[in-house]
């Protein structure tokens, strides 16, 4: 287990070196540049636009940048931004805690969602019951989050006349105002989520509940409960787990546009604020969190499959 | 069985040949229609925004982009189906336009995409070796990007135009269907038929073409059906943040973005966008479901 895991973080650094590779290169190639866009309108002389990108680092040939950054990262020095100055690393640990606790309330709520529902449609499988579980989920499905966090602001504007806190406050801060921040973006991500769940768990189950062991178990005499929650339950969660790690890719890009509709200072609305800026090095630090989240997570469920399914851990 | 006629030199069996497979296409489709009603009614959804946005100019009561100083803000009536905007522009009209952008940006990135990323797929699938390493890895490090994060990055970089969201939407679906492909291709190229024309002599791009493409074609549909739907979510995610389709367009997600600082006096304007996308995603994915259930049934539950 020790060198599998080994092996995929050598084999995820690698695919993050390509991937900041690209991200570097391409946002250098494209038109417009972070020098010209700081010294726009100021009618500024060809001497002070390389004297700027002399103190930027930006007259240095692209292969050395890169390099530099790359030795950088590897030290734990993810440079400046090129704008306010400050450490990248700074500005990431500011952000990267409120789209942490985005995605982790709306994974939460989705499995508190998803898992009992997609039971129960499994369990009154082929019912009305059913069938309404079934339509429900594929339409949660399909609603763009960004069109449920509108709706639910507008509706709670509305019918109780509350929206959430303006100004963000960290959760060491003020947890209740955190909370009424964070409760409605996390239940949009979650809805989508537990949609995919539902059906993951119900098709899941469904299986497990038709196979041979099921019915020894049943004719040895045990409760329907026991045979669901302790038998088919935990058989299915191999790949409810799989698709978790799935769908953190889809999680985290919809914080993107969340964290834009509701005001809240996360890593995503960094990106998209500093990629018109130019602002390379936060860019670049930004894509790299944003990729090694999703490869650890994706680890993390592979490692999880082994804990919860043996015959996987001895293969 | 069929093969042998296929590859026959005499014109009247290849005749016989194509005319069964048009049998069986016809036959396929009577079945799929008897067995997936859900599945039918999705398409013929589908078809109807189809033509709906075909017609825009011949169905839309206003000009999408006329404004009305006498009407802006108004709630539903007759005059306003769906009420009018802060700039009195007709909501309905630029609903039935804005389904040309969405359509649009679909269809174009969903089939650059199948074409780009079953060329990649069949080369790597193919050729292995180094070739396929080679790639993999590439695919991979797009694929480790968030793909929402990624299309944010690229389309921002480039600016705001409908052909740059399409560019940055075909960059993160090609992944996916090259692994796809990818995966048909190996199986395929271990398959006891393309050990037969191999040994007979046929060349790897006949190969290719004769016994790949075909296998591949039920994963690639069921998987297009849903990528339109996520690309269409994408567009209007895209647009909603300014960074998609430019005004004075009418994107779905544009009306949505300019909707919200609307929200408590016109809600209207936020609720009909956003239901026609919902719809129409919604049609996507039941299509992609019963195809999947329809073409192969390994998958479904």
């Amino acid at each position: 287990m020790g060198e599998y895991i080994v092996r995929r973080l050598i084999y995820g650094v690698l695919v993050l070196f390509i991937m900041v590779t690209f991200v570097f290169v391409v946002m250098r190639a494209v038109p417009g540049d972070v020098v010209t866009l700081q010294l726009a309108d100021s009618g500024a002389t060809e001497e002070q636009i390389q004297a700027l990108e002399t103190e930027l680092g930006l007259d240095k040939s692209m292969i050395a940048q890169l390099g530099d950054w790359l030795t950088g990262a590897f030290q734990g020095d993810l440079g400046n931004s090129l704008w306010s100055g400050l450490p990248v690393t700074e500005i990431i640990g500011d952000r990267l805690p409120v789209t942490l606790q985005l995605s982790l309330m709306s994974i939460v709520l989705a499995i508190l969602i998803g898992i009992p529902v997609g039971v129960i449609s499994a369990v009154k499988h082929n019912t009305f019951i059913d069938h309404l579980l079934r339509i429900t989920s594929v339409g949660g499905l399909s609603i763009p989050n960004f069109w449920l966090g509108l709706i639910l602001l507008t509706g709670f504007a509305l019918v109780f006349n509350w929206i959430p806190p303006l100004g963000y406050q960290s959760f060491i801060e003020n947890p209740v105002v955190n909370v009424q921040q964070m409760i409605l973006p996390a239940i949009c991500l979650a809805i989508t989520l537990s949609a995919s769940i539902v059906r993951m768990t119900r098709s899941a189950v469904l299986e497990v509940l038709h196979s041979d062991f099921i019915r020894t178990i049943r004719s040895k005499g045990a409760k329907e409960r026991v045979v669901i929650y302790k038998h088919a339950l935990r058989n299915s969660l191999v790949s409810v787990i799989t698709l978790i790690g799935l769908q953190v890719g889809y999680l985290l890009g919809g914080t993107v546009v969340l964290e834009s509709i509701f005001s809240l200072p996360g890593l995503g609305s960094l990106i998209f604020e500093t990629v018109s800026a130019r602002d390379y090095p936060v860019v670049q630090a930004s894509v790299l969190i944003f990729g090694a989240m999703f490869l650890l997570v994706n680890l993390f469920v592979d490692v999880m499959y082994g804990w919860v399914d043996p015959r996987i851990r001895n293969s | 069985m069929s093969q042998v006629q296929i590859e026959s030199e005499i014109p009247i069996k290849k005749h016989l040949a194509t005319r069964t497979r048009l049998l069986r296409v016809k036959n396929q489709c009577i079945r799929f229609i008897s067995m997936q009603k859900i599945g039918v009614i999705s398409a013929l959804f589908i078809l109807l925004v189809i033509a709906v946005a075909i017609l825009a100019p011949v169905i839309a009561p206003y000009d999408p982009v006329a404004q009305n100083r006498e009407a802006f803000l108004s709630a539903p009536t007759m005059q306003h189906l769906m009420g009018t905007d802060d700039l009195g522009r007709d909501v309905f009209s630029r609903i039935i336009y804005g389904a040309r952008i969405s359509l649009l940006v679909g269809f174009a990135t969903v089939i650059i995409s199948i074409i780009l990323g079953t060329i990649i797929g069949m080369i790597s699938g193919f050729f292995g070796g180094i070739v396929d390493m080679v790639i993999q890895r590439i695919m991979d490090s797009i694929m480790a990007i968030p793909a929402l994060i990624l299309a944010l990055f690229i389309a921002a970089l480039l600016g705001p135009a409908v052909q740059n969201v399409i560019i940055a939407l075909v960059i993160i679906e090609i992944p996916r269907f090259a692994r796809i492909v990818r995966g048909e291709m190996m199986r395929i190229r271990e398959t006891n038929y393309v050990e037969a024309s191999r040994s007979v002599g046929a060349n790897s791009l006949r190969i290719i073409m004769k016994h790949g493409l075909p296998n591949m074609m039920a994963p690639i549909i069921v998987m297009a059906s849903l990528a339109f739907g996520q690309t269409i979510i994408a567009e209007a995610s895209l647009s909603f943040l300014g960074i998609g389709t430019p005004p004075p367009n009418s994107s779905w997600g544009l009306m949505l973005s300019n909707a919200s600082r609307y929200m408590e006096s016109a809600p209207w304007l936020v609720f009909f966008p956003g239901l026609a996308l919902s719809l129409l995603v919604l049609a996507f994915n039941l299509l992609g479901d019963a195809l999947r259930d329809f073409l192969d049934p390994k998958l479904s539950s």
